[in-house]
């Protein structure tokens, strides 16, 4: 294994569970988001040499996006299969273990991440892509700009959108589901 | 009933603010009632996010793609760099002995190869199929009095099975796994969005590895008495390390060999 290969392993691959939520996320079928993520690694690979910085997992997810975007503006351009901005709830929702151990509130949680899914997969992407990157990989503001390319002011702004828009859509669903009348 | 205030309590929520402008919203919080209400909406949204919602991982699949892809690329480095004095020795040795020649020839390539780490291989299989399929757990408790007694009937070793909750690692589980021709323990611990296996097996005087790195898993390993034990997770190695301390100091595991 070369030097570079080695440091790759250890500085790069431990970001891959990232790359892979975050290509999953914003990837809609017929784009794979597999592809996306295997495409991103080979470029930063063959990058890895030139990164200069210390902070690998904003600059690793930066690639993630910038591919992302490579793959959705060519499928865009073959124009025989349209790309879908909103998510069928996903069949593939991991199958991990939770805290709860009996089935009963095991189904239930299963169910309200199957809706959670479903929710935020109806937010435009410029507000999903934040959302994420904010609350499920823990990135700051700065980090955030750097990955999308967008002022901070900007993600900021977008943040609370997306927040607001979660909250609401994810009440109206509640309220769908469960026909509460107040 | 938007407060113009709302952007900096998103921003003093997520920790950007200095101590100043933080200490100001604080003090905002007390009097407005809409600022105080979003404060708890985005505490709300936070925790379904990161309890509740798919966190996506990649596959183990995608794992060996991409190792593929990087051997191809890595290999492509150093074959350009030695691809001349290949050619011209296998030229020469099948213008020259034949078959035969050319056997010994492709033997001796075959002997360069690095022999795979069988071991290394085998724990990070284990691991990966732990998170594919739903053989994670086979006994689910957060209680070491159920699991560590599970493990007498199931495998050969009974590691110690403690929660580290309050140090930030939880006990999940345990399961049984065969390792190494042996089989094996595994204490499985959730740390933050990590999953940490810790395999433990008998093992004679054979030399363990102090780490180790494959398809950017860790896998720690290290010994107590005739027990083996390896833990392997895509956490930080510094993580990992801090769990296998306090493995370490929380007692020495019983063999019943």
């Amino acid at each position: 294994m070369s030097d570079q290969r080695a440091r790759f392993e250890a500085q790069v691959l431990p970001h891959l569970d990232a790359a892979y939520n975050l290509a999953r996320w914003l990837a809609r079928p017929p784009l794979d988001a597999d592809d996306i993520v295997q495409d991103a690694l080979l470029r930063a690979f063959r990058a890895f040499d030139s990164f200069r910085g210390d902070n690998v997992k904003p600059w690793l997810l930066q690639i993630v996006r910038n591919c992302f975007l490579t793959a959705a503006g060519q499928a865009r351009r073959t124009r025989n299969v349209p790309i879908v901005e909103d998510n069928q709830p996903g069949a593939d929702d991991p199958a991990w273990i939770s805290d709860t151990p009996d089935p009963e509130s095991t189904a239930i949680r299963a169910e309200e991440s199957r809706r959670l899914d479903a929710v935020i997969a109806t937010l435009p992407r410029e507000f999903r892509e934040v959302l994420i990157l904010r609350e499920m990989e823990d990135l700051s503001y700065r980090e955030i700009a750097q990955i999308t390319g967008a002022p901070i002011g900007t993600v900021m702004s977008r943040l609370a959108r997306a927040r607001g828009m979660l909250k609401e859509r994810w009440l109206s669903d509640v309220e769908g589901v469960r026909h509460v009348v107040q | 009933m938007s407060c113009s205030e709302a952007l900096r309590v998103h921003a003093y929520f997520d920790s950007e603010l200095d101590a100043g402008a933080a200490a100001e919203v604080e003090r905002h919080l007390e009097t407005c009632a809409d600022c105080a209400a979003l404060l708890k909406d985005l505490e709300t949204t936070r925790s379904a996010l990161r309890e509740s919602a798919p966190y996506y991982r990649a596959s183990g699949e995608l794992r060996e793609r991409i190792a593929d892809v990087l051997d191809d690329e890595d290999g492509d480095r150093s074959r350009r760099r030695k691809s001349w004095t290949g050619i011209s020795f296998l030229t020469g040795a099948v213008s020259g002995g034949g078959v035969t020649a050319l056997a010994a020839v492709l033997a001796f390539f075959l002997l360069l190869q690095p022999s795979p780490d069988l071991l290394v291989a085998d724990l990070t299989n284990a691991h990966l199929r732990s998170l594919m399929s739903d053989h994670a757990i086979d006994v689910v408790s957060s209680d070491r009095h159920t699991v560590k007694p599970w493990f007498a009937g199931h495998t050969d070793v009974s590691p110690p099975a403690v929660n580290f909750a309050s140090q930030g690692y939880s006990l999940v589980g345990g399961r049984a796994d065969y390792i190494d021709g042996h089989r094996a323990a595994v204490v499985v611990y959730r740390h933050g969005k990590h999953i940490i296996n810790v395999f433990a097996w008998a093992t004679g005087d054979e030399h363990l590895p102090a780490e180790a790195l494959r398809n950017g898993y860790h896998l720690l390993f290290w010994k107590s008495g005739n027990i083996a034990f390896c833990a392997v997770s895509d956490a930080g190695l510094d993580e990992m390390k801090t769990l296998t301390r306090l493995i370490q100091n929380a007692g020495a595991p019983i063999s019943r060999e």
